[in-house]
């Protein structure tokens, strides 16, 4: 608490008021008391407070607090490696089911592969005797057919050539008035028809 | 002109007994050790078997985070019954940082000196009677002389070491929690006191007042920063045990 002391003084033609104050008496050691704590030095109040309370966390951490949580995690991870372990064992238990069925797959896959191929040189024969029986009809159809071309050809140019023979005879015989023999005429047709071929 | 008188620095860490001997930082420190007791209490309830959900799975966490990225990286195997000692110096140091966000509390319990001090001589006290254990009394020649030393070396070498080991490790433990977390306060308390100054300036100048919005955002920013130096410090706190504990059972290394 502070008593305030108001007077008036004049100096000239101004006025000014002066303000005093002053504590009352028995209260300066209060004010100086109260000036707060050393910011650096620990106080024992603060120091007890602190140190009782840790050492209750501690000593509770370490007797019941940490085991408890501890012996829940271990316990879980156990779980979960049990689990893990577990998991690999069907993993590969699925593998080796996939290995098995992949392998009775191949099997089946090189038996009809086998029987494929069996099946194919079976139509390979089948097809090269087929076409050798196909060759052959067609030869020998080609043959006789070329023959018979042959004979009728030999034929047509035996009558062509008695028919010029018999037209040259006849006309030799117009113009000469001489019918010229039909030996000759035969020789001479068949030497010209051989030479214009 | 703008006069911007800032508060002396034991005024912003003045707290009031809330009753004899209790002030702030107990609040904090009990609350700190309620919260953790409870959420481990409450994960350990739950049904360990199913996937772990809310508090469980934020237990689980805390603990795989201590034996995976501190246990196993410092100590090895070996060092994993150190666990509780680690996950409840973790959670007691986050917890206590915390509240440096946190409305109406406002304030780290770490950034005073009093909890990080205890911590730091805990922390002494057991990774030296682990050398002592592990190592009998000749635990304190190999943390005064480590293995090839030449012999000329062994009294500058055994004084720094034995001072690094006795009052230095303890000393920068304390400190670099205790003084994050204050200089943290202080940021946020700077740039709340600039904001209102600026907000509520009584002044012709009308640009100060939208000016404010640049430390609020300031504010903001360090606010979410401090979430995370609350978690590092703690994870430095929480390491640095852990090496210095294998540091006592192993000296030769």
């Amino acid at each position: 608490m502070f008593t305030v002391t108001v007077t008036s003084t004049t100096t000239g033609a101004s006025r000014a008021w002066v303000v005093q104050t002053a504590p009352i008496e028995g209260e300066a050691e209060t004010v100086a008391e109260d000036k707060g704590p050393s910011p650096i030095a620990p106080e024992v109040k603060e120091l007890a407070w602190g140190a009782g309370a840790f050492i209750v966390l501690f000593l509770l951490m370490r007797v019941v607090l940490f085991p408890r949580l501890k012996k829940g995690m271990d316990a879980r991870y156990g779980k979960i490696r049990g689990d893990h372990e577990g998991a690999d064992a069907t993993r590969a238990a699925a593998r080796a089911e996939v290995a098995e069925y992949e392998a009775e797959i191949a099997a089946v896959k090189a038996q009809a592969a086998q029987r494929i191929e069996a099946a194919r040189n079976v139509l390979e024969d089948e097809r090269t005797a087929a076409l050798a029986e196909l060759k052959a009809r067609v030869g020998t159809q080609r043959a006789a057919a070329t023959a018979a071309n042959e004979a009728a050809r030999a034929a047509a140019e035996q009558h062509v050539s008695t028919a010029v023979a018999d037209v040259s005879s006849r006309a030799a015989e117009l113009a000469t008035g001489k019918r010229p023999k039909a030996a000759d005429v035969t020789n001479i047709v068949a030497s010209l028809m051989g030479g214009s071929q | 002109m703008l006069a911007l008188k800032f508060p002396p620095i034991n005024e912003l860490i003045r707290w009031r007994d809330i009753f004899s001997n209790f002030n702030k930082v107990g609040v904090i420190a009990v609350a700190a050790a309620l919260i953790g007791i409870m959420v481990f209490l409450v994960a350990g309830s739950r049904d360990p078997l199913v996937a772990p959900t809310g508090v469980r799975n934020l237990a689980e966490t805390g603990v795989n985070f201590i034996e995976n990225d501190i246990v196993m990286q410092t100590m090895g195997k070996d060092g994993l019954r150190w666990t509780p000692f680690l996950l409840s110096l973790f959670v007691f140091i986050y917890l206590c940082n915390l509240p440096g966000i946190l409305p109406v509390l406002q304030m780290p319990a770490t950034a005073r000196m009093a909890i990080p001090l205890f911590l730091a001589l805990t922390v002494w006290v057991v990774y030296n009677a682990v050398g002592l254990r592990h190592n009998g009394i000749k635990y304190l020649t190999l943390m005064a002389w480590p293995p090839g030393v030449p012999v000329g070396m062994r009294p500058l070498v055994g004084l720094i070491e034995l001072l690094s080991n006795i009052v230095l490790r303890p000393f920068s433990l304390a400190v670099r929690l205790f003084a994050n977390m204050l200089a943290g306060h202080m940021l946020l308390i700077t740039f709340a006191f600039l904001t209102n100054a600026l907000f509520f300036a009584e002044t012709k100048q009308f640009a100060l007042k939208p000016m404010s919005i640049l430390p609020f955002f300031m504010l903001v920013f360090l606010t979410a920063f401090e979430v995370l130096v609350g978690f590092l410090q703690a994870y430095i706190f929480t390491i640095l045990t852990a090496v210095f504990i294998n540091a006592a059972q192993h000296p030769e290394h």
